[in-house]
C-alpha cells in the first residue's frame, strides 16, 4: 500500500518534469529521495552504484539531455546549480554495460565538472569552485520550520557521514559549520527526516513536513480495499508484522496477538502443538455458532488462516466491529482479522533469513501434596492409585510391580514427565523485481515439539507471489501457497485416559522410573500394560502407555492461492477480478494398542483413519471508481459480485478390533465401519460501497449487500447495509497547538449470516450394526423456515493525537445486538426429538475500547514508547424466544459446571452445583458433618459466575537505545470465573496440596443439618474431598476460581548487529524472546471453605478444555507453556 | 494505447462482470446443494425394516447408566463397588437416568411411529411396531410412573404426561390388537433377519406378546385384580412361552453393538450383591457359576451389600478382587470369560418367567393351565435349561433341596435373606408366594428392570436395606426402599408445565423416590 503511494507520487513527478521547472523539480526530487530514505531503513542502497550498469551512446548532445537520459534509465538524479555548472556544453559518450562511475568519469573527462554520488543522488559542481569550497568550512544559518512556518526548536541537524551535529535553538534557528560537499540531515520526531546538500548555500531555510504516515495510514479493509485510516467511520487496529515475527508463538500466529489487540480474548485448545487457537473480539454473541473472528487473507476469507507463516505477513489489521466487516457478510459479525501478505518490490532485490529456536516447558501444573502416598483411609496400599494412604516416611513396601521400594515422596514425578520442548523455525524469503514484474518467494520449515512426549509438528510452507504490470493499465497479482504439515501424538482433550491427566494421577510415592515400566510382553510378545495403580482402572492407565501406544497423527496439506487482474479504464475507474481457491486435506490416523483402557475395547486394538477434504472457491469482480465532484467533494465507490462455494467431505473407517494385534491398517480390521459426511454451501452476493469525502475533513460511508444463500429456504435472499461517517475536527476547527489530530466517527451496520448446512428437512441416517444396520431419524427437529442471523451494531469512535503525535488516544464505544440467532434448544424428548433449531434471541454486547500510545522519550538514540489498551465488555441476553428463557450448553455430567444462556443473564454464565445453603446463606451439612451438594436438597444448579472477563488490558513498553531494543508486554484480565475439572478429579484421589490439612480428621466444618440443627461432627480430609469431588462428577462450586490474572506475557530484547557497509549481509538482528514469563497476580478460589485457606488459581485460564462454546470456562488437563527463545533475522 | 484495443478490453471485462451477475441470480440448484447425500429425507418400504432393527436395538438391556446403576442395584442383583457412583446410595444421577427416557422417546418411538405411518394397521409390520412400542414404553413407565404416552411423538412445546393406569389400560388394548393381527399371519415372516430377536418369526412373536401381556397383568394384580385376571387368562389362552431355550427372547448383538453387560464388565465397577450370595450360595444353586465368577483373591463367590459408601468401599473386604465378577459369558478371557463375550445375546424375556407368572396367577386362583407346584417347578427347570443346565438329576436335586439362603458373611455381617427352601411348600400360601418370588428373582437375572418392578409390586422376599442413603426422600433405609425415579431435570427444564402437572398424577403427589407407582400397593 505504501508502494502504491510512491507510484502515484512518481507519476506526478513525471508530469511536472515535462514542464522543466528545474527548481521545483529539484525540490521534489529531494523530498522524494528523503521519502525513500524514510521508507527503507536498511535498503541495499550502497550496492546500487556497484550493481547498476547501463549502456549509453550519445554523439554531440547537450550535457543536460544526457543527464536526463541517465535519469530515465536509472534511479539516479542530478543536482546542480546552473550558474556554476555548464550543462549547455556538448558532450559525447559510447559506453556498454558500465557502472555509473565509469560513465560519469568518461562523460566529464575534459570538462570542469566534478561529481559526487551519494546514494542515488549525484551532485555536480565546478571543479574549481568545488575545490575552493571544499576547503572552506562555512557557517550555515537559517531556520527550520513546519509547513505552517512555525519555527521548530530542538531539531537535530547532523552532517551526514561525520560525527558532527547540532540542534536548532528555541526559535528554530540553525547555526552549523559545513563544507559545500556536506549533506545536512534534519530530523525531528513527528516529522519526516530531510537531507539537504549544502552546495553553495549559506542560508538554508528548511521546511519539515509533518510525518503524515500515521495520519494518512492506509488500512486494508474489507475485500482488500485499501483506505485511508482517517476516512474510516469505524475503529481498526493494525498490528505490525514485526510484532508477529519478533516474538512469535511457535504454535500459532494467533497466540502472538495476546495482549496486543484491544478487547480480544485468545484461548488455546489443549491438544498440544498444532491445536487451534481461538480469538474472540468484543465478546461472544453467537450462542450455538461460532464466535471466533473471521480470518481474511489477501481479501478472501480463509477458514484455516492458521497455516500462514508469520514471516509472510505484511500487515495484520483487526476490524473489531461489524461495520468494518459488513462487506464480508456471513460470519463477519464476529469481527475480522485482515492479513495482507508480502509482495515483491520493484525497488530492490533482497533476501532475508529468519531462524528461531524456542524452548517450551509447562507453565502451570497442579499443586501436589508430597506427604501421603498410595492407599485409602490412612493405610498404605500399593495397588491403590489414590493417595489417602499412610504418611511417607521412607518405610519399605512392595510396589505393584512386585519390587521393594522406599515409601518416600517423589515431588518432581509429574514435572519430569514433561519434556523441555524445542521448537525450531526457519524462513528464507527472496524478493526481486523490475518495473514490469515483481516476485516474492518464501520457504519456511517448522519443527515444534510439544511438552508431552511424542507430540510434535513438522511443517513446510512454500509461498510464491508474482505481481506484474503488463501495461500501465493492466496488472495482475497471483499467489500460491503450499503447506504440508504432520502432527504426531495429538493430545486428546479432557480426561478419558489422556496422557496428561494420567500423569497427574501417578501416586506421590511412585518414581518416574517406575512409571516408565509401563509394559510387559504377553505369551506372544505382544505388549500388555504392566500392573499400574490407577485411580480408576476403567478409565485411566499408565501415561507412558498412552504416549507410546495410543497415538493420533495427522497429515495436513493445504494449497491455496489466487489470481487477480486489474484493468484501469481511466485514472478514475478500474475493474478488478479475482479467483481464489483453497484446498485443505487432512488424513488422520489413530493407532491404539490392544490393552488401552477405555478405547481399545476389542481384541487386537483399535485403528481408525479419516480423510477429510475441503475446497473453498471464491470469485469476485469489483468495479472501483473515484471521481472528484467539484472542487471539494470526492466520491469513491466499489460495486461488485461475489460467488462463494464451500465443500467439505470426510470419509473415515474405524476398526475397533484387529485380527492381527496392533497391526494398524484397515486390512487387519475385524469389522471395519466406514462413515462419511459432507457439507456444501454456496453463496452469491452483490454489493456496493460508496465513500464521499469533503475536503479531506468529512467522510461519509454507505454499503449495501445482497446475499443468496443455499442454506436458506427459497428465495434464499437477504440484504444488509452499513452507514457511517467521520469528521476530522482538527481540519475543520482551530485546535489548541497541543492537538495535532482529532477525529470523530460513527457508524451503524448490519451483517447477516445464512445459518447452517442442511437444516431445512428432517433427516434419517444409517449406521452399521447388528443385522443389516440401523436407520434412525435425526433427533434434531428441522427448521423449514430458517431465517438469516443478523448482527446490528453501532459504534462511535474518537481519535486524538497530541504533541505532534507523541501521544495518541483512540477510544471506541460500541453496541451490538445479535438477532435471529440459530439456536439448538432442548425439545421435550417426548416429542420424538431432543433438540430443535430455532431462530431467536437478542444478545447484546456493549463496551468501550481505549488504546493509548505515548512516547515519553524520543531522542535520536533513545526512544521509549508505551502502548496501553483496555476494554470493557458487557453482555446481556435480552430475549431468547417465546416461552424460552434459558438455553443450556454442554452437560453437567462430567465437568462440574455448564454454560447457560438465560434471559437477563449474560453469555458465558456458568451454572454449577453448589454447597447447599439455607435461606440465611448458612451451609448445610449431613449429620456426619459433610457438605451437602445443592442437588441433593432439590436445589437446581445455579449461577456461579461468567467465564468472560469484565475487562481486558495490555501494556507494552518498548525502549530503544541505539541498536538495542527492549519490549515488555504485560497483560491481564479482570473478572470472570473458571472451574478446574483437573483439580476436581485429583482432589478426589488425595493428590492435590489442598487435601493435606486434616488428613487425620478433626475437621469441623460447622453448618446446619437439613432440619436446621447445628452439626459439629468432625470429618477428615478424605471424607470431605471425596464428597465434594465425586471424582468426575463433582460439585463445581468447590473448584471455581476467580479468573482475574495479570502476567508478564512477553519480554524481548533485540540487538541490531553492526554490519560493515561492504559486507554481503546488510543487516542482522538478534532477539531474545520469552513468553508467559511469570504471574503478577492470580485470582483465588471462589468458595471460602471453613478451616481452609482460599487457594490461588494454579492453572492458566487461557487454556480451555476445548475451543468451542460448550466447554469455555472449564479447565481440564493440559498445562499452558512458558517459552524462551532466540531469533535471528538477516537481510542480504 | 490503441483506442480500439481498449474498447475490446472494456467489453471483455463488462462481459465478465455481467456473466458474474447472471450467475449470482442462479439459485435453482440451491436445494440440491443444501441436501446431504449421506442421509435420507424420505423413507419408504425398503427402509422400514432398518427402522425396526433400530427400535429393537435401542432398548439397551443391561446398559450401565440405564439399568446397571439403577434397576440392577435396586433389584439387588449387583452392588456398586466404584466409590464414585452414588446411585446405589439412592442418589439419583439424572443424566444417567435420562438415557432410559431418551432411548424410548427419541430412540425407539420415532422409528416405530414412522413404520406405523407407512403401513396398514392390518399388516405384520404395523403389529410388530405396535407391540414393540408397548414393550419400550413399559420400561419407562415402570421407572417413573406417569409419562407422556398418548401425545408422545408430536412436535410441540410441551407434551402432557399420562397416568400409569391409563397407560396400562392402553398397553393391554394395543397388545390385543397386535396379537390379533399376528395370529392371522401364522407361519409368515415379517422383517426377516432385520428382526434381531426372532428373525421375523410371527408365531414366536405371538408367544412373546402373550407372555408380555401376562407380565403386565400380574403387575396390576394387586391394584386391579379383576382386569388382571381377564388379561392374564386371555394371554395364557392365546399361548405363552413354553420351552426354553426355543422360546426365550434374546436380542442379537454385533461387534459394533456389543452386549451392554459385556461392555462394562471389564470396567470392574460392579460386583455380585450380598443378596445374590446369600440366596445362590445358600441354596447351592447350579446357576451360581453361570451368573458369577469366583472372587480373584479367595476363589470363592463373594458379594457386597448395596449402598456402601466410599470409606466402606475402601476396606479390603469390599475391594474388586475380594468379590465376584459377573459370569463368564459376559466376561473377557483375560478375566476368566469367553472369547466372544462381547456378542453374547442380550436377555430380553425368558420362558421361566412365563411359568412363574402362571404360578402366581394360579395362586391367585386364575386359570393358568397347571397347579402352582407344577408351574413353579417348570419355571425352575426352564431357567436351568436357559442357562445350559440340562442334567435332569441336577435339576431334580435342586427342586428337592431344603437348603435355604445363608448369611453372606459380608462386611456388614448381614443375615440370611430368607428362610424358604427350594423344595415347594405344599401347604402355606404365604411361603409358596415367597418361594415363587425368590425363584423368579433368580430366574429373571440379569433383567434387573423386571426384577425391581416385580419386587416393588410384591416385596415378599425382603431385600436388604441399602447400607447408606444419601437421599433426603429416604432418610432411614431400614424403613423404606426406593420405589421410583424422580422426574428428570431435563423434563423440568424443557417440558416444565407438563412435568409439574404430572406430579399430580402420582399416587402421593410428591415427586420423590419414595412415592409408590400406581400398581405398587405397598
Amino acid at each position: 500500500m505504501k508502494k502504491n503511494r510512491n507510484q502515484s507520487a512518481s507519476g506526478g513527478w513525471c508530469t511536472l518534469r515535462v514542464l522543466t521547472f528545474k527548481k521545483t523539480l529539484r525540490m521534489l526530487r529531494l523530498v522524494l529521495f528523503c521519502f525513500f530514505l524514510s521508507l527503507a531503513n536498511v535498503m541495499a542502497i550502497d550496492s546500487y552504484s556497484q550493481m547498476t550498469r547501463l549502456s549509453l551512446k550519445v554523439e554531440n548532445d547537450r550535457l543536460e539531455n544526457v543527464l536526463r537520459t541517465i535519469e530515465n534509465k536509472t534511479e539516479y538524479f542530478f543536482l546542480y546549480n546552473r550558474d556554476l555548472v555548464n550543462v549547455e556544453q556538448k558532450v559525447g559518450i559510447d559506453a556498454q554495460d558500465r557502472t555509473i562511475k565509469e560513465i560519469l568519469d568518461n562523460l566529464f573527462k575534459g570538462t570542469d565538472i566534478s561529481y559526487d554520488i551519494t546514494n542515488r543522488q549525484i551532485v555536480l559542481s565546478s571543479k574549481q569552485v568545488s575545490n575552493y569550497l571544499a576547503t572552506q568550512q562555512r557557517t550555515i544559518t537559517g531556520t527550520v520550520t513546519d509547513e505552517q512556518g512555525n519555527g521548530l526548536p530542538g531539531v537535530s541537524i547532523a552532517i551526514k557521514g561525520k560525527s558532527l551535529g547540532t540542534i536548532t535553538d528555541p526559535a528554530g534557528k540553525i547555526r552549523i559549520s559545513a563544507t559545500s560537499q556536506d549533506i545536512l540531515v534534519f530530523s525531528f520526531i513527528g516529522f519526516k527526516t530531510k537531507e539537504m546538500s549544502v552546495g553553495s548555500s549559506e542560508v538554508m531555510n528548511v521546511v519539515l513536513e509533518a510525518e503524515v504516515q500515521q495520519l494518512d495510514e492506509l488500512v486494508v479493509t474489507a475485500l482488500g480495499i485499501s483506505r485511508q485510516s482517517k476516512a474510516l467511520p469505524y475503529n481498526t487496529q493494525t498490528i505490525e508484522s514485526t510484532e508477529l515475527t519478533a516474538i512469535r508463538d511457535p504454535n500459532n500466529v494467533m497466540n502472538s496477538l495476546q495482549g496486543k489487540v484491544a478487547n480480544s480474548l485468545i484461548t488455546q485448545g489443549s491438544g498440544g502443538v498444532g491445536d487451534d487457537a481461538r480469538i474472540v473480539l468484543r465478546g461472544n454473541s453467537s450462542i450455538s455458532g461460532n464466535n471466533n473472528a473471521l480470518v481474511v487473507v489477501d481479501g478472501v476469507p480463509n477458514s484455516r488462516g492458521v497455516n500462514i507463516n508469520p514471516e509472510d505477513i505484511e500487515t495484520l489489521t483487526v476490524l473489531n466491529g461489524s461495520a468494518a466487516a459488513a462487506l464480508y457478510g456471513s460470519s463477519a459479525g464476529n469481527g475480522v482479522l485482515v492479513i495482507t501478505t508480502k509482495k515483491g518490490s520493484k525497488e530492490k532485490a533482497s533476501v532475508s533469513v529468519n531462524s528461531g529456536m524456542t524452548f517450551n516447558n509447562p507453565f502451570s501444573l497442579p499443586k501436589f501434596q508430597n506427604q501421603y502416598g498410595q492407599g485409602m483411609n490412612g493405610n498404605l496400599d500399593a495397588t491403590n492409585g489414590n493417595n489417602w494412604g499412610a504418611e511417607m516416611n521412607g518405610q519399605e513396601y512392595t510396589n505393584m510391580q512386585g519390587e521393594k521400594r522406599k515409601y518416600s515422596p517423589q515431588p518432581d514425578n509429574v514435572k519430569d514427565f514433561f519434556d523441555r520442548a524445542i521448537l525450531l523455525n526457519n524462513t528464507v524469503s527472496i524478493q526481486a523485481g523490475g518495473e514490469k514484474a515483481q516476485g516474492y518467494l518464501s520457504y519456511t520449515n517448522t519443527k515444534n515439539d510439544g511438552i508431552v512426549p511424542g507430540n510434535s509438528l513438522l511443517s513446510h510452507n512454500v509461498n510464491l507471489r508474482l505481481t506484474t504490470t503488463i501495461t500501465p493499465k493492466f496488472s495482475t497479482d497471483a499467489k500460491i501457497t503450499y503447506y504440508t504439515g504432520s502432527v504426531r501424538g495429538i493430545l486428546r482433550a479432557g480426561e478419558g485416559n489422556t496422557s496428561v491427566l494420567d500423569i497427574y494421577q501417578i501416586p506421590r510415592n511412585m518414581s518416574l522410573s517406575d512409571v516408565k515400566k509401563f509394559e510387559t510382553p504377553d505369551a506372544f510378545g505382544v505388549p500388555k500394560p504392566a500392573p499400574f495403580p490407577s485411580t480408576l482402572a476403567s478409565r485411566y492407565q499408565n501415561p507412558y502407555w498412552i504416549v507410546n501406544y495410543d497415538r493420533t497423527d495427522d497429515k495436513r496439506s493445504q494449497i491455496f492461492g489466487f489470481v487477480s487482474v486489474k484493468y484501469e479504464f481511466t485514472k478514475w475507474l478500474s475493474l478488478k477480478a479475482r479467483a481464489n481457491i483453497d484446498k485443505y486435506s487432512v488424513v488422520s490416523e489413530r493407532r491404539t494398542n490392544q490393552g488401552t483402557v477405555d478405547w481399545a475395547t476389542r481384541p487386537g486394538g483399535y485403528y481408525s483413519i479419516s480423510h477429510s477434504n475441503s475446497l473453498s472457491q471464491w470469485y469476485d469482480v469489483t468495479l472501483d471508481g473515484s471521481n472528484d465532484l467539484g472542487e471539494s467533494f470526492k466520491l469513491d465507490y466499489h460495486v461488485g459480485g461475489i460467488f462463494q462455494d464451500g465443500q467439505y467431505e470426510q470419509t473415515s473407517v474405524t476398526a475397533n478390533g484387529l485380527n492381527v494385534a496392533n497391526k494398524f491398517s484397515i486390512n487387519f480390521a475385524t469389522t471395519p465401519v466406514p462413515s462419511s459426511s459432507s457439507t456444501h454451501v454456496q453463496t452469491q452476493s452483490l454489493f456496493g460501497l460508496a465513500n464521499l469525502s469533503y475536503k479531506g475533513m468529512l467522510y461519509f460511508d454507505a454499503s449495501l449487500r445482497n446475499d443468496w444463500d443455499s442454506r436458506l429456504p427459497s428465495p434464499h435472499a437477504y440484504q444488509y447495509y452499513s452507514l457511517g461517517g467521520s469528521a476530522i475536527l482538527s481540519e475543520i476547527l482551530e485546535m489548541p497547538a497541543s492537538i495535532s489530530f482529532f477525529k470523530l466517527s460513527g457508524s451503524y451496520a448490519e451483517v447477516g449470516n445464512g445459518g447452517q448446512f442442511g437444516l431445512l428437512e428432517n433427516t434419517f441416517s444409517y449406521s452399521a450394526g447388528t443385522a443389516n444396520g440401523y436407520i434412525s431419524r435425526s433427533q434434531t427437529y428441522s427448521i423449514p423456515g430458517l431465517k438469516p442471523e443478523i448482527v446490528k451494531s453501532k459504534e462511535f469512535g474518537v481519535e486524538i493525537k497530541f504533541l505532534r503525535n507523541r501521544l495518541s488516544l483512540n477510544g471506541t464505544y460500541y453496541h451490538s445486538n445479535s438477532m435471529n440467532q440459530l439456536l439448538t434448544i432442548a425439545m421435550p424428548v417426548a416429542t420424538g426429538f431432543s433438540r430443535q433449531y430455532i431462530n431467536a434471541g437478542n444478545i447484546q454486547n456493549k463496551g468501550v475500547e481505549i488504546i493509548l500510545s505515548g512516547q515519553p522519550i524520543a531522542k535520536k538514540d533513545f526512544n521509549w514508547t508505551v502502548d496501553y489498551n483496555v476494554a470493557f465488555n458487557k453482555n446481556k441476553v435480552i430475549r431468547l424466544s417465546e416461552g424460552l428463557d434459558v438455553v443450556y450448553q454442554g452437560s453437567f455430567a462430567d465437568w462440574g459446571g455448564r454454560p447457560q444462556v438465560a434471559v437477563g443473564g449474560s453469555f458465558g454464565d456458568i451454572v454449577a452445583t453448589k454447597w447447599a445453603r439455607n435461606d440465611k446463606g448458612q451451609f448445610l451439612v449431613t449429620d456426619q458433618g459433610l457438605p451437602i451438594a445443592s442437588g441433593k436438597v432439590g436445589q437446581q444448579p445455579s449461577l456461579i459466575g461468567n467465564f468472560n472477563p469484565d475487562a481486558t488490558m495490555g501494556l507494552t513498553n518498548t525502549i530503544q537505545y541505539k541498536d538495542l531494543s527492549l519490549r515488555i508486554l504485560m497483560d491481564g484480565r479482570v473478572g470472570g470465573v473458571a472451574i478446574s475439572g483437573t483439580e476436581m478429579n485429583l482432589s478426589y484421589s488425595g493428590l492435590t496440596e489442598s487435601t493435606l490439612p486434616y488428613r487425620e480428621g478433626g475437621w469441623v466444618l460447622g453448618g446446619l443439618n437439613t432440619s436446621g440443627q447445628p452439626v459439629n461432627t468432625a470429618i477428615s480430609s478424605q471424607q470431605f474431598w471425596q464428597t465434594v469431588s465425586g471424582k468426575r462428577h463433582g460439585t463445581g462450586e468447590f473448584y471455581a476460581y476467580n479468573a482475574t490474572n495479570f502476567r508478564v506475557r512477553e519480554i524481548s530484547i533485540g540487538y541490531s548487529l553492526p554490519v560493515p557497509n561492504y559486507f554481503f549481509i546488510k543487516s542482522a538482528e538478534i532477539s531474545l524472546v520469552a513468553r508467559n514469563l511469570f504471574w503478577l497476580y492470580r485470582g483465588k478460589s471462589k468458595l471460602d471453605i471453613p478451616g481452609l485457606k482460599k487457594r490461588t488459581m494454579w492453572f492458566d485460564p487461557d487454556i480451555t478444555y476445548g475451543t468451542g462454546n460448550t466447554f469455555k470456562g472449564i479447565e481440564y488437563g493440559m498445562p499452558s507453556t512458558r517459552s524462551i527463545g532466540v531469533n535471528l533475522h538477516l537481510n542480504f | 494505447m490503441n483506442c480500439l484495443h481498449t474498447m475490446i478490453k472494456l467489453r471483455v471485462f463488462l462481459m465478465v462482470f455481467l456473466t458474474a451477475t447472471a450467475i449470482t441470480s442462479c439459485t435453482d440448484d440451491f436445494s440440491e446443494i443444501n441436501s446431504d447425500p449421506n442421509s435420507l429425507t424420505q423413507i419408504g418400504p425398503a427402509e422400514l425394516p432398518f427402522l425396526f432393527t433400530t427400535a429393537q436395538d435401542v432398548v439397551n438391556w443391561g446398559g450401565q447408566v440405564e439399568q446397571n446403576l439403577f434397576a440392577d442395584q435396586y433389584a439387588q442383583y449387583v452392588a456398586n463397588n466404584a466409590s464414585y457412583f452414588p446411585t446405589d446410595q439412592y442418589e439419583i444421577e439424572m443424566d444417567w437416568a435420562r438415557t432410559v427416557w431418551e432411548n424410548h422417546f427419541v430412540g425407539a418411538l420415532p422409528q416405530l411411529q414412522s413404520i406405523m405411518e407407512k403401513t396398514e394397521p392390518t399388516s405384520g409390520e404395523y403389529a410388530l411396531a405396535l407391540l414393540w412400542t408397548v414393550y419400550s414404553a413399559h420400561r419407562v413407565t415402570d421407572y417413573w410412573g406417569p409419562m407422556p404416552y398418548f401425545s408422545a411423538g408430536i412436535p410441540g412445546k410441551s407434551v402432557p404426561y399420562d397416568s400409569q393406569d391409563k397407560i396400562y389400560d392402553d398397553f393391554f388394548k394395543k397388545l390385543d390388537e397386535a396379537v390379533t393381527v399376528l395370529k392371522g399371519m401364522s407361519g409368515k415372516n415379517v422383517f426377516g433377519n432385520y428382526d434381531i430377536i426372532y428373525g421375523g418369526n410371527v408365531d414366536k412373536w405371538v408367544k412373546f406378546a402373550n407372555t408380555f401381556r401376562l407380565r403386565l397383568a400380574v403387575r396390576i394384580s394387586a391394584i386391579d385384580p379383576s382386569r388382571a385376571k381377564t388379561e392374564a387368562e386371555a394371554a395364557y389362552t392365546s399361548g405363552v412361552f413354553e420351552v426354553s431355550p426355543d422360546d426365550d427372547a434374546l436380542a442379537l448383538n454385533s461387534i459394533q453393538d456389543v452386549n451392554s453387560i459385556s461392555q462394562m464388565s471389564e470396567w470392574n465397577e460392579f460386583r455380585m450383591s450380598a443378596t445374590m450370595e446369600s440366596v445362590l450360595k445358600g441354596m447351592n444353586d447350579p446357576r451360581l457359576p453361570v451368573y458369577w465368577l469366583p472372587a480373584k483373591n479367595t476363589g470363592t463367590f463373594e458379594g457386597l451389600r448395596n449402598g456402601l459408601n466410599s470409606v466402606q468401599l475402601a476396606e479390603p473386604q469390599n475391594s474388586v478382587k475380594a468379590n465376584s465378577h459377573i459370569g463368564p459369558r459376559w466376561t473377557a478371557p483375560i478375566s476368566g470369560g469367553v472369547s466372544d463375550y462381547l456378542t453374547t445375546p442380550s436377555n430380553v424375556m425368558c420362558t421361566a418367567e412365563a411359568y412363574f407368572l402362571r404360578a402366581e396367577g394360579a395362586l391367585l386362583g386364575w386359570n393358568m393351565g397347571g397347579t402352582i407346584k407344577e408351574l413353579y417347578e417348570a419355571g425352575i427347570t426352564h431357567s436351568m435349561h436357559q442357562w445350559g443346565i440340562t442334567d435332569q438329576s441336577v435339576i431334580d436335586a435342586y427342586l428337592a433341596s431344603t437348603a435355604t439362603p445363608i448369611p453372606p458373611d459380608d462386611y456388614l455381617h448381614s443375615p440370611a435373606l430368607s428362610d424358604v427352601p427350594v423344595l415347594f411348600n405344599t401347604s402355606v400360601q404365604s411361603i409358596q408366594l415367597e418361594q415363587i418370588a425368590l425363584q423368579k428373582w433368580i430366574a429373571l437375572f440379569p433383567d434387573g428392570m423386571e426384577a425391581w418392578a416385580d419386587y416393588r409390586r410384591r416385596p415378599t422376599i425382603g431385600l436388604y436395606p441399602v447400607a447408606n442413603s444419601n437421599n433426603p426422600d429416604i432418610p432411614d433405609p431400614n424403613k423404606q426402599y426406593i420405589r421410583r425415579l424422580p422426574f428428570l431435570t431435563t423434563e423440568y427444564q424443557s417440558n416444565k408445565e407438563a412435568t409439574e402437572e404430572a406430579v399430580n398424577l402420582l399416587k402421593i403427589k410428591e415427586d420423590k423416590i419414595s412415592t409408590p407407582l400406581w400398581w405398587d400397593t405397598h
